[in-house]
């Protein structure tokens, strides 16, 4: 039942043998050995297991693997730049003390990246809806809030610079 | 590490330092048992009882054993070829590695599948068939005192806790510990008071879901085995495990790296013993990870039920106080009857009350079990106690705030237990929190369907005692420095602390101490991480580490004749004549306990106090019920921070954990005792909707004597006064008073509806 | 999960002829479905994908044209569906949570016939149709007739949603409210969506029963009426009566009548308010 599927994994052609029933969360951890995305509630609703696939983030534990042939699949792994500085995002979380038992963190922020992407100033009330599907048990909420308001003060005014 | 060897004289204690992991966390690279995949590993899939209270008549493997790739199905008797007697536990040994002749909740394990692929054997477990012949169950704490049900046949005591022993081959018993503490002479007082206020409160079971889902990794020799464990206790695992294995304690290695959430969940032992036993069944690595739903079927928090009566003179002094608190532990007995004992003596209030009865019943009942859950206890009671105290003090139209003052428990003064108070803020805190919320100013009470109110709540708790812990600090030749403790950092910020404290003593940058994690073969005993004791216990036999490390080190200055303030990397080079060399310095903490007496009394009963505060403001919604925090103030006690902005991140925390617990979660259970949302979709937690619209944190200035320059625990203490200031605030806001938890909308809104039915 | 068979037919015909088959399911966003599916609850042989048919995008002419296959994150950023439909861009900002809007479809959310979704009452309100292919061609179904009962639909088994046709807005305001009683972000409790056009309201109560239904005694009383507080009130009490509701974990039966009263009041009162 398995078979090989071709896809871009964070920038590199890759190939894996999957079968149907498996999720992209579990193919990223057994074939690729990326831990970044990580099943917790099983249902989509925690965001633990965010991965970008073509541009739009997904839940990893309720997408199939199979349906990733031909696509661009992106995870935290590849969030970075190359010589392990951090992206605003990231740098602004760690600013911010916005994690406690970090499990959450690489979705909250995959989906920051998203949100910032989409509205480069959000306001509370955006951050607050476009983040509604990721739970932090520690509840790092207002830190996490703060953060995100920091990585866009600062993507916005890196921005302004590179006019 | 950059800056190693510099030494510098800016304070490390008290500096926000960013933690140390934050690399690794944001880019997704820290390490948890859940990534944890070793050569030839199988996974295991537990099978569990489908009914609340059973004999085992039957339990057939066949059909599961008979799918492809299904390595070995496993049941109790099975494991009883390996250990004789497999029960486990921290106070009982009453908790088998998978059941044994009777299951005793809904969701206990009775077998596991093991297969190299964890889809088989997830798929092979359904066709695992156990036959059962049902007994009569028992759900409710205080229905246990007197059911027939009874949940053990005998009671086991573990041994370990003196007030458990008089309880060993008791029969025909739930009672797994009746705790007792008598001061003055309460009936007399009660006889005589002006005004006695009694009432009864509830609280519901719930669950820890720590987003890392319960997982253990056994891999073994014939003379060793190692666990990988995500383990808020890895001393505790190897001692329990060796006592079931009957090793030697050096040849059970447990290690433990970062931890997805603990909160309580990840105590004593949960799934090491099963996956130990496993992998020395089939002599291959075996891992088990729960899933979300499965983690509701181990570890809960306790349901309760609390009768408090007050003696009250008319102008507000709490002469006497009689409490009555019945635990929910579930099957097993996990740590509950320390809940009982350790947090029931807590009951009366942080209240200077002369006469005082408490009776404490950790009781056994057939849902999942009950422990530890950020707080041990003390949210459910300071709930009772602080719901109570505002129902007095708004019955003799006191002010609230003013009641809690002249009844306060201050400084010097014998709590319950006789212990007098030190080091516990209590009337800053209750100061301070009356400030944030400008108590005295006049405040908006809404109108229409929306009404507003506001409330506070006051909490404290003693950490728990009698605890060790161990640590050690190595200062390398370049004087970097590396930190041994067993303490595990589960989100909570451990290892920062732990190196500031080491980093304060040595003079050196934060950033230069690496924190080892626990791994019982090279970090030394620590009792556990666990009820905010870490910070002071472990933060203390660091900093003496790292004091006897700075010792030997000042003595090689001597012997070398180099000056004081030489830095550390040229006294080894000095001393070996090339960079070489390491200072190794132990500590070894255990602050000072006094057993109490058979009338809970003791001079020394913790070896600190905690203290917090909670205040709100709400606007409920008349018409539906729904109660919306506008404001939460949470002010604390927490000695002198070590780290500000850490400190902040954790009564925050805490409180939205609490907001949960207070609001909406409920494990609900039907009248056969199944579990009905065991799932995110059908068992919510908090997420961004739920913030309430400010959150405001402080830490008073203050100190405590005993604590790692000047610091105490803080993990707990934000959970504290969260329930009941949200109880006092709907009644502020709408004249109704709400005694069981969860307050959610319908609770609420068919209190208003009583009310205005009466009127 | 059970494994089990994906087949991703590149034409509408094969796709029902794969369909035709013992335990075969289509397979759209497949967020309802693996959920099921993880849960144990559902256990296909087959998995029919429907992402290769070409059912995507958004077309306007007068008539507000989906293909069934496109997102729901897709129909809440489009620019002429927030022109010409507002309520639909409102009500998709609080369904469920992005990762799900970015992968689930409109057909899907459709189909499932959860009661507690929100687009089923939504477009039954709004007079929605779908468009069904199935081995004897086309037929259209408005969307309240779409619903038999709780997670089952009125399809036949080798039948497909490919279109959802909503009319135009015209003078109709609108608006879909929802009332959540655990957690705020959860399944709702009740979810209620009028629409006003004229002296016409529909209603379509959601989630506190086990289907979508239009509330008829409700729509009559408030029939011209809908800014009277007296018919408000009347049409809010005949609502929680004609409503066949059963105590759940998000309330009692009782509450939940309570919840439709102040609801549809509530939601009158922000249709009314609304622009279109």
């Amino acid at each position: 039942m398995r078979r090989e599927i071709r896809f871009r994994l964070n920038g590199e052609a890759v190939s894996a043998q999957v079968a149907p029933h498996e999720t992209l969360v579990e193919v990223l951890r057994a074939e690729f050995g990326l831990h970044g995305a990580r099943e917790s509630c099983g249902q989509g609703m925690c965001g633990c297991c965010t991965v970008v696939v073509d541009a739009r983030a997904v839940s990893g534990c309720l997408y199939l693997a199979s349906l990733c042939e031909n696509a661009d699949v992106r995870t935290i792994e590849a969030a970075h730049a190359e010589d392990g500085g951090l992206d605003p995002v990231q740098q602004a979380f760690v600013d911010s003390g916005a994690l406690q038992c970090g499990f959450c963190t690489p979705g909250f922020v995959l989906m920051t990246r998203q949100l910032l992407d989409e509205i480069p100033d959000p306001d509370e009330d955006d951050i607050r809806h476009y983040l509604s599907g990721n739970l932090c048990r520690c509840a790092a909420y207002p830190e996490i809030i703060e953060a995100v308001k920091l990585a866009a003060r600062r993507r916005n005014a890196s921005r302004e610079e590179k006019r | 590490m950059k800056r190693a060897g510099q030494s510098t004289e800016t304070p490390q204690v008290g500096r926000s330092v960013p933690r140390l992991e934050s690399w690794l966390k944001v880019t997704g690279r820290a390490e948890y048992v859940h990534n944890l995949r070793l050569p030839g590993m199988l996974y295991g899939k537990i099978c569990r009882s489908t009914v609340a209270h059973g004999r085992i008549k039957r339990i057939d493997v066949a059909a599961a054993q008979a799918v492809g790739g299904v390595y070995r199905v496993v049941t109790g008797e099975d494991i009883r070829k390996l250990i004789p007697e497999p029960y486990y536990g921290p106070a009982f040994h009453d908790q088998p590695v998978l059941a044994l002749e009777k299951v005793r909740y809904v969701g206990e394990p009775v077998a596991v599948v093991l297969a190299a692929d964890p889809h088989v054997a997830e798929e092979a477990a359904h066709l695992v068939v156990a036959e059962y012949e049902e007994l009569p169950a028992v759900y409710d704490e205080v229905e246990a005192v007197s059911s027939k049900a009874i949940v053990h046949d005998a009671l086991k005591p573990a041994g370990t806790f003196p007030d458990l022993k008089h309880l060993k081959g008791k029969t025909n018993t739930n009672v797994a510990l009746d705790f007792r503490l008598r001061r003055g002479d309460p009936d007399t007082a009660m006889g005589k008071a002006e005004r006695v206020f009694e009432h009864r409160f509830r609280t519901q079971q719930v669950m820890h879901t720590p987003l890392e889902p319960l997982v253990s990794v056994a891999e073994s020799t014939d003379s060793s085995i190692t666990i990988h464990t995500a383990s808020q206790s890895p001393s505790f695992v190897r001692i329990e495990i060796a006592r079931l294995l009957g090793w030697p304690e050096n040849r059970v290695r447990v290690r433990v790296p970062f931890l997805g959430g603990g909160f309580g969940a990840k105590l004593y032992i949960k799934l090491e013993a099963l996956v130990s036993v496993l992998s020395l069944l089939t002599r291959k690595p075996v891992k088990i990870s729960l899933t979300m739903e499965e983690q509701f079927f181990t570890i809960t928090k306790h349901a309760s039920t609390f009768r408090i009566k007050s003696a009250v003179t008319q102008d507000g002094r709490i002469v006497a106080r009689e409490c009555e608190v019945w635990w929910n532990g579930g099957a097993y007995a996990d740590i509950g009857p320390r809940v009982t004992q350790k947090s029931g003596f807590t009951a009366p209030g942080p209240y200077d009350i002369d006469n005082v009865r408490i009776d404490s019943y950790a009781l056994y009942t057939n849902l999942p079990p009950a422990g530890a859950l950020r707080g041990f206890g003390i949210p459910q009671l300071v709930w009772a106690y602080e719901s109570h105290t505002d129902m007095i003090a708004r019955e003799l139209g006191i002010d609230p705030i003013e009641f809690r003052r002249r009844n306060l428990l201050r400084e010097g003064r014998p709590q319950a237990t006789g212990t007098r108070m030190k080091d516990a803020a209590l009337e800053k805190v209750l100061e301070r929190v009356a400030a944030l919320m400008n108590w005295n100013d006049a405040f908006d009470r809404g109108g229409g369907t929306l009404r507003r109110g506001r409330g506070i709540a006051l909490g404290f708790k003693a950490c728990i005692a009698n605890t060790t812990s161990l640590a050690a600090v190595n200062v390398n030749a370049d004087g970097s420095c590396t930190v041994y403790t067993s303490c595990v950092d589960m989100g909570q910020a451990s290892d920062t602390a732990m190196a500031q404290i080491a980093a304060e003593v040595l003079r050196i940058p934060t950033e230069a101490v690496t924190v080892v994690h626990s791994d019982t073969d090279v970090t030394p005993f620590d009792m556990a991480t666990l009820g905010s004791r870490s910070l002071f216990h472990s933060g203390n036999a660091v900093k003496l580490a790292a004091e006897d490390a700075i010792g030997k080190i000042d003595q090689l200055r001597q012997e070398l004749h180099l000056p004081a303030d030489a830095p550390i990397a040229d006294v080894f080079k000095k001393k070996y004549g090339m960079r070489a060399g390491s200072v190794m310095g132990a500590g070894n903490f255990i602050p000072p306990y006094t057993p109490p007496d058979e009338n809970g009394q003791t001079d020394n009963a913790t070896p600190f106090w905690m203290v917090g505060a909670t205040g709100v403001e709400v606007e409920v919604d008349t018409e539906t019920g729904r109660v919306r925090l506008t404001r939460l103030v949470n002010v604390a006690d927490v000695g002198a921070p070590i780290n500000p902005r850490i400190v902040e991140t954790q009564l925050s925390g805490a409180a939205i954990m609490q907001l949960g617990f207070s609001l909406f979660e409920k494990m609900q259970f039907d009248a056969d005792g199944q579990l009905r949302n065991a799932s995110f979709a059908e068992y919510k937690i908090p997420g961004f909707h739920d913030l309430p619209g400010e959150i405001v944190n402080e830490a008073v200035v203050a100190q405590q004597s005993t604590g790692p320059f000047g610091g105490k625990g803080v993990g707990e203490t934000g959970t504290f006064g969260v329930s009941p200031a949200i109880a006092n605030a709907i009644h502020d806001a709408v004249g109704v008073r709400l005694t069981s938890l969860p307050m959610n909308p319908e609770a609420v809104f068919n209190a208003i509806s009583i009310k205005s039915g009466r009127e | 999960m059970t494994p089990f068979e994906l087949a991703e037919p590149g034409t509408l015909a094969q796709a029902v002829s794969l369909l035709d088959a013992e335990n075969a399911r289509p397979l759209s966003g497949g967020t309802a479905l693996m959920l099921m599916m993880k849960a144990g609850v559902l256990r296909p042989a087959r998995l029919v994908s429907l992402r290769k048919l070409g059912l995507d995008g958004i077309r306007v002419d007068g008539e507000l044209r989906i293909g069934a296959m496109t997102s729901l994150r897709e129909l809440e950023r489009s620019a002429q569906v927030k022109a010409g439909w507002p309520v639909i861009t409102r009500a998709l900002r609080t369904l469920s949570n992005v990762r799900v809007r970015n992968v689930a479809t409109v057909g899907g959310a459709l189909a499932h016939a959860d009661p507690h979704m929100d687009l089923p009452p939504l477009l039954a309100a709004l007079g929605a149709q779908v468009t069904i292919a199935g081995p004897r061609g086309e037929r259209r179904l408005a969307v309240e007739a779409l619903y038999a009962g709780y997670l089952e639909n009125t399809l036949a088994r080798d039948e497909l949603i490919t279109q959802v046709t909503i009319p135009s807005m015209g003078k109709t305001r609108a608006a879909y409210l929802k009332c959540t009683t655990r957690s705020a972000d959860d399944w709702p409790a009740v979810g209620i969506a009028v629409a006003i056009d004229g002296d016409e309201v529909r209603v379509v109560l959601g989630a506190a029963t086990d289907k979508p239904v239009r509330l008829a005694a409700a729509e009559r009383l408030l029939k011209g009426r809908a800014a009277d507080p007296k018919a408000l009130d009347e049409a809010a009490e005949a609502a929680a009566e004609e409503a066949s509701i059963e105590g759940d974990s998000h309330g009692s039966a009782a509450y939940k009548k309570q919840l439709v009263r102040v609801y549809l009041k509530r939601t009158v009162h922000e249709a009314r308010r609304a622009i279109h």
